[in-house]
């Protein structure tokens, strides 16, 4: 990016941000959870980021369209970022982010877990009734490419398919 | 009952006319009440000569006791089929009652036109149809009126050729060998026979009455035949030169019908001289005597056999025959033998040297039978010989180790160049006799060799043994009958059944014998059935019940081979249908179609693979449990981001709403 184009981006942020400096104000009280979030979860990817940036800004929505629609100058804004139930709103929204961002990978799993083992008793049934119209020549074990199954394997596949 | 028209009365036995290897029997025929005749119902242990009754029968051949009919009939004494053979009844009984007995002497004079005349008649007759009769000997002659009078050659059909000949009846050859093994002979033996039985007719007795068969063979060697019979007996003059022609050794010397007739009508014949055997200065000495020429040699080696190797291995022999007797190329000969035995056989010691002495006196004594150790019989007698040792359930050793052992190819081998078509004959034979040997298989194996060695020769399954199945087309229907007594587990077809079937119908049946031998059981099991099944569909007869139902309870196995259980179930249902109907050809199609079995194979294959594909679906989806862990995690973040951003959105939509409304 050359200094010519930086500039040009400089110049047409810093009246943007004087002309939305209540706005600013607020968020940058209301988004420090979102922050938090991106620095502590950085190298696990962005998933953390986003949940609680997103689950913050909409516990911030309500107050900044009052500031938008209500008045949009320093002083509503500071009268939000004064008032002790925005600030719940915010950081609650937030620890409900949180909340879905470390809850969520588990419950996935539970319902994957449970979801394969319905399959494999599925499976097994399928199996059995192969064995039971072709009879027990059909089975075979199987085998990974580069590894032979463990002898337990056997035993569990044998065991599974009667 | 003999074909619907002969009754044979089993409680009225005639013993004066039975033979040694028939029983007699009174019989009363339906078409010509009255008629005096009589059966013999043949003992099932001895093979009979069908071809010989097939040519026999109803001929009225003069001089020979007239055969009316033959067949094969239910014999309830011993509760099984026999041989039963009708002959016109002979009034007048035998000739003589036993070779034991005395013979009440004919006047020189009647003598020729009483017995000689009449049966050089028959004998002449017989030849003419080309049969041999091989059963002349004075208790087997008959008169055939009750004045006695007119004398006829008694039954030859009842045994095999030679068999119930006593060893002074036969020529030295062929009373050298077993009474199973002594071929099928021609007419010169017949002529021989018929000398001996002059003989005794003539001196009234037999002269050698009381001498051991071993005494008789070595006084005929020694002295000629003529000379051991007529010993110090008194001869009539006029039957010196016929009986010198009948029994001269030598068979092509020997005298035939028309010899006969020309001494009948008075001509005189040269006198036969006996060929000299050749004889070496210098003695052999050999168990406790001493022998100047080689067959009296040989003989006495046979009976000698244990002692035999010695001269035979230390050269003794050798050098006798090629210094005393000159004989260098039976020397060479004797030597090679010896040579080619050590090398062929194996490592036993023993056998090696029954080999050797067995191979040394075919070369010193080919017109011999083949002789090893106890072991004695010609080449063409081999085959009756093998059936009988079957029939009477003997060890089959000695005729196996003929084969195996090339004792047959050692015996032509010594014959030189004489009879080279018949030998070559011989020679294939054998080979394919010793290719059946070796083949452990069912259709083959010595049960094949005794039915490709006797054309007539009954199956002797045990199954079907009792039903004298000499046909193929009989043997589905004894097999049907048999189902009664049998037991159902084992198979209908066994190794004789199969040997027979191939023996005598190898284009219909051999294919099929081939996949019954299949080393897996179903297949095994649908060829023993496409055997019978192919034999009911060419040769009948169209229904058998009991052998359906027989085989039907033996296919487990073929329906075992069908992967798809519901098949089997389907199979096992309609089974009993089938069997119902009698149709072994219906039954096999029905259990070997090949569409079904195609189906059957391709839905087995497709079942294969999807267990396969489902077991690697289980595997991989026990074994992705970290995998599945992280992608959890990933999916569940992705989820919870994505979750956030709806609520979002939801939330500025709402809130968005709020103010504007």
């Amino acid at each position: 990016m050359n200094k010519s184009r930086v500039f040009l981006y400089v110049l047409i942020a810093i009246p943007i941000c004087l002309m939305i400096i209540p706005t600013m104000i607020v968020l940058g009280v209301a988004l420090i959870p979102t922050g938090v979030a991106f620095l502590v979860e950085r190298g696990k990817g962005y998933y953390a980021g986003l949940t609680v940036g997103c689950m913050n800004l909409a516990g911030t929505s309500p107050y900044l369209f009052d500031l938008w629609f209500k008045g949009h100058n320093v002083q509503a804004a500071t009268g939000i970022i004064t008032n002790v139930f925005a600030w719940m709103m915010f950081y609650g929204a937030a620890m409900f982010g949180w909340a879905i961002y470390t809850t969520t990978p588990s419950l996935v799993s539970t319902f994957m877990t449970m979801t394969s083992g319905r399959r494999i008793t599925a499976l097994r049934a399928q199996q059995r009734e192969l064995v039971q119209k072709w009879g027990p020549d059909v089975e075979s074990v199987y085998e990974p490419e580069g590894g032979k199954a463990h002898p337990a394997d056997h035993a569990a596949a044998a065991a599974g398919a009667k | 009952m003999v074909r619907d028209r002969f009754t044979i009365y089993c409680d009225r036995p005639i013993p004066s006319l039975d033979m040694p290897n028939a029983l007699a029997y009174e019989v009363a025929d339906r078409k010509q009440e009255g008629r005096p005749l009589y059966a013999l119902v043949c003992k099932p242990e001895m093979p009979t000569r069908i071809s010989v009754m097939r040519v026999l029968k109803g001929l009225e051949v003069p001089s020979v006791l007239h055969m009316v009919d033959w067949g094969v009939a239910e014999w309830p004494p011993i509760d099984r089929k026999c041989v039963i053979v009708i002959y016109h009844r002979p009034m007048g009984g035998r000739v003589m009652d036993t070779l034991a007995s005395s013979f009440k002497r004919i006047p020189d004079h009647q003598f020729a036109r009483m017995i000689v005349k009449p049966i050089a008649d028959g004998l002449v007759e017989l030849g003419l149809k080309g049969v041999a009769h091989r059963a002349i000997r004075p208790d087997n002659l008959y008169f055939m009126d009750e004045a006695r009078t007119k004398i006829v050659l008694g039954d030859c059909v009842t045994a095999i050729p030679a068999h119930d000949q006593p060893v002074v009846m036969e020529t030295i050859e062929s009373g050298s060998a077993l009474p199973t093994g002594r071929g099928g002979g021609n007419y010169t033996d017949d002529m021989y026979a018929f000398g001996v039985s002059i003989l005794i007719l003539a001196v009234g007795r037999n002269p050698l009455q009381g001498v051991p068969d071993a005494e008789i063979i070595k006084r005929k060697i020694a002295t000629g035949s003529y000379a051991t019979l007529v010993g110090d007996e008194r001869m009539p003059v006029s039957l010196i030169e016929c009986l010198r022609g009948l029994l001269t050794d030598d068979p092509e010397q020997r005298w035939q019908p028309t010899n006969i007739d020309l001494w009948l009508n008075g001509k005189r014949l040269t006198p036969i001289q006996a060929k000299a055997e050749p004889q070496s200065q210098r003695p052999l000495r050999f168990a406790d005597m001493e022998f100047h020429s080689i067959r009296p040699l040989s003989y006495a080696m046979y009976l000698n056999w244990d002692k035999a190797i010695s001269i035979i291995t230390d050269g003794t022999l050798e050098i006798w025959i090629r210094r005393g007797l000159e004989l260098n190329d039976l020397a060479d000969g004797i030597a090679a033998a010896i040579k080619s035995s050590m090398a062929m056989a194996g490592g036993n010691k023993s056998d090696m040297e029954d080999l050797i002495v067995a191979r040394v006196l075919m070369l010193m004594d080919p017109k011999m039978p083949v002789r090893h150790r106890d072991f004695r019989c010609f080449v063409d007698g081999f085959g009756q010989s093998l059936a009988v040792t079957m029939l009477r359930k003997q060890k089959i050793q000695p005729h196996t180790e003929f084969i195996s052992r090339d004792l047959w190819r050692h015996w032509i081998g010594a014959q030189g160049i004489k009879q080279a078509a018949e030998n070559q004959q011989y020679e294939n034979l054998f080979r394919d006799l010793k290719n059946y040997l070796k083949d452990p298989n069912s259709g083959a194996g010595i049960e094949r060799c005794v039915y490709e060695l006797n054309e007539w020769q009954p199956c002797m399954s045990p199954l079907i043994d009792a039903q004298y199945v000499m046909e193929v087309k009989g043997v589905l229907p004894a097999l049907d009958n048999a189902t009664k007594s049998a037991n159902t587990k084992l198979w209908p077809v066994d190794r004789h059944v199969a040997a027979f079937l191939r023996a005598r119908y190898a284009k219909g049946t051999g294919t099929q014998i081939d996949a019954m031998n299949d080393s897996r059981p179903d297949r095994a099991t649908i060829g023993m059935l496409s055997v019978l099944a192919i034999v009911q569909w060419r040769l009948g007869p169209e229904t058998l019940y009991n052998l359906a139902g027989w085989c039907g309870g033996l296919m487990g196995p073929v329906i075992n081979s069908y992967q798809n259980r519901n098949k089997r179930k389907e199979i096992e249902k309609e089974l009993p249908k089938l069997v119902r109907k009698g149709n072994l050809a219906e039954l096999y199609n029905f259990l070997d179609n090949p569409e079904e079995r195609q189906r059957d194979a391709e839905g087995f294959n497709w079942a294969k693979t999807e267990y396969a594909s489902a077991e690697r679906m289980i595997y991989d989806l026990e074994h992705g449990q970290v995998d599945r862990q992280e992608s959890a995690i990933k999916s569940g973040r992705q989820m919870g981001a994505a979750g956030a951003f709806v609520i979002m959105l939801l939330t500025l939509l709402i809130t968005i709403l709020t103010k504007l409304l």
